[in-house]
């Protein structure tokens, strides 16, 4: 089951600084990167990066990064199974 | 010897022995093509987090058990790293060697840590950039992030000692293959090529050329061992009160072998196991 990882670029402005959503994570899911492609004399400022699901195959569904982001930045979603 | 010896090797031991192999033509007028997408490989992330090789299309048919395309997947994947940027694991004697016949060598951040947990720069210098490319490091501001620092022989030999030490497993990267450009410190989970590896069997990361062997006779069960492997190689028997080595997951770092007190473990040459010698 994999999970669709949502971030807001827009509020998580400065990822570097805050990375709490990358530390909780018990299972390193998550990762941040330069949203621009590689480029050379690529700008380096901080609020180039962006954080994204990498490793959506280790993703338990604990909610653990959704709940500490203090922007409330990310969504986690399931797909709806039928029981 | 591996496939990379056999072609690359021009007769020294291993591979990375051969001092060709850190000597990129500088001069070439026309790069070929693997070359050039081996200086571009040079190593951040390309989309957020995407330290790795691996993208959500694999994950998508593992989980709607399409192994065929998974594995097609990962095949594709190993055989562009082998070309551009793919690694090998060596001990630490071996990285003292290839400190000895390469320059400059520089100090630089880790794009991985700063991909999985967004580490600072500041705590981030366990990564070496090798070769005549670190002296135009200043092109790629965002690949050297933090800057460079340059070391002598001596000083990067301490360097590498002191993170073997600390538990970090030496590694070899080609920047298109055969040049070889960056000799890093790694470990699990943060290390893109050990996950992908270890996690998916994506063969972008290689074995080393020897594998470690527990002597049962010397080992007492104290298991100091266990905390050094980030290949899950590593096990310890209540039953037997012994380390357990899997031989067949061992990359031959060395990490344990030099942790172990009673000096039970030891690296053997994966060629001399006829069943691991093409174990890669």
């Amino acid at each position: 089951m994999l999970p669709t990882i949502v971030f807001d670029d827009k509020k998580c402005d400065d990822p570097l600084s805050c990375r709490k959503c990358l530390l909780v994570c018990p299972n390193r899911v998550l990762g941040v990167g330069t949203k621009v492609g590689p480029r050379k004399y690529q700008e380096i400022d901080r609020h180039f990066f962006i954080v994204a699901g990498v490793r959506v195959d280790r993703c338990t569904g604990c909610m653990e990064c959704v709940e500490i982001c203090p922007k409330g930045t990310l969504k986690v979603n399931f797909p709806v199974e039928v029981k | 010897m591996c496939q990379w010896c056999e072609r690359y090797g021009k007769g020294y031991d291993r591979w990375y022995f051969n001092p060709e192999n850190y000597a990129r033509k500088l001069y070439k007028i026309r790069k070929e093509e693997a070359e050039a997408a081996g200086a571009e490989a040079a190593p951040q992330a390309q989309v957020a987090g995407g330290m790795g090789f691996l993208g959500r299309d694999y994950f998508e048919a593992l989980d709607r058990g399409d192994r065929a395309t998974a594995d097609k997947i990962k095949q594709e994947a190993a055989q562009a790293a082998w070309i551009t940027h793919f690694g090998q694991v060596i001990t630490l004697d071996d990285a003292l060697k290839v400190i000895d016949i390469m320059y400059p060598i520089a100090v630089i951040t880790c794009a991985c840590r700063r991909s999985c947990e967004g580490m600072p720069d500041e705590d981030n210098f366990t990564c070496i950039g090798m070769g005549p490319g670190m002296y135009k490091w200043e092109r790629w501001p965002d690949t050297y992030r933090g800057g460079v620092e340059f070391l002598s022989p001596s000083e990067a030999k301490d360097f590498a000692t002191k993170l073997n030490k600390k538990g970090l497993v030496q590694t070899l990267y080609t920047f298109g293959t055969p040049y070889l450009g960056g000799l890093c410190n790694c470990d699990y989970p943060d290390c893109g090529s050990i996950r992908d590896r270890v996690d998916h069997g994506l063969r972008s990361l290689m074995k080393g050329h020897q594998v470690a062997q527990v002597n049962a006779e010397l080992c007492n069960g104290c298991a100091q061992c266990l905390a050094r492997c980030q290949f899950k190689a590593l096990n310890y028997s209540p039953t037997m009160n012994k380390a357990f080595i899997d031989q067949f997951q061992c990359f031959g770092c060395g990490l344990c072998a030099t942790e172990c007190p009673q000096e039970a473990i030891s690296l053997v040459e994966r060629s001399s196991l006829p069943v691991l010698a093409n174990e890669w």
